[in-house]
């Protein structure tokens, strides 16, 4: 089992995350990847330039370890990868990649799908998308809380 | 003591404050005193998926504070 778990003030690379899973998962049958990317407009449907991830100097560290190692701990999967970003991303650049190993597909899908609802709710960040008539603070909707509360 | 605020607390209060609160003083006191004086935050304050940190653990409302603690106000939380 290994687990991998970084959090990115500058950039991530999806695909390099993804050549070290694929390097990882040598021996499985199985690899799931999610990125998550920053979307052009705000629900509103307002043009967005950036979205700024305000972070905490240790819980946030602290909750991506325990999402991936809930997620690791509770699907028949071999590895386990969670790059997040946080400051600030541009527009079209990747917020999260989330990925997941092992040996059959059903139990990596599972864990890539249980890490991002996860993350979405439990992971500590503060998100703000900024744009030309100001900024607005981003939490998570009820359809969020509802997904995650789907895993018991 | 020291209290932090984040994310749109940050905005709404300043991301730190000095407050001067009785010895003993609950966590929950201190968030309605600080609604009081920041009515613009209370509703943020108030949310009942906000948490407060003291020494980087999650405490409730009934928590007692301690001059000497950093107390952490963080609105809910959403990576991804």
């Amino acid at each position: 089992m290994s687990i991998v778990v970084r959090l990115e003030e500058q950039r991530l690379d999806p695909e390099q995350e993804l050549g070290e899973l694929l390097r990882q998962a040598s021996g499985d049958g199985a690899v799931v990847s999610f990125v998550g990317v920053a979307r052009p407009t705000s629900k509103a449907g307002k043009p967005i330039e950036d979205l700024v991830l305000d972070h905490h100097s240790t819980l946030t560290r602290k909750s991506l370890e325990d999402i991936a190692v809930g997620a690791a701990e509770r699907f028949d999967v071999n590895h386990v990868h969670v790059v997040h970003r946080c400051g600030t991303v541009a527009v079209g650049q990747p917020i999260v990649f989330a990925g997941a190993a092992g040996g059959h597909r059903r139990a990596a899908f599972d864990c890539a799908d249980y890490l991002m609802d996860r993350l979405k709710t439990e992971a500590v960040f503060w998100k703000r998308e900024v744009g030309a008539g100001g900024s607005e603070w981003i939490e998570p909707t009820d359809a969020d809380y509802a997904d995650r509360d789907r895993w018991g | 003591m020291k209290v932090l605020f984040y994310g749109r607390l940050s905005d709404l209060i300043g991301r730190e404050l000095d407050v001067n609160a009785p010895a003993g003083c609950s966590v929950g006191q201190l968030r309605s005193r600080l609604a009081a004086e920041h009515p613009q935050a209370e509703q943020s304050l108030r949310s009942n998926r906000a948490k407060t940190c003291v020494g980087e653990r999650l405490v409730d409302d009934d928590h007692a504070l301690d001059a000497s603690d950093i107390v952490e106000f963080l609105p809910p939380v959403s990576g991804g």
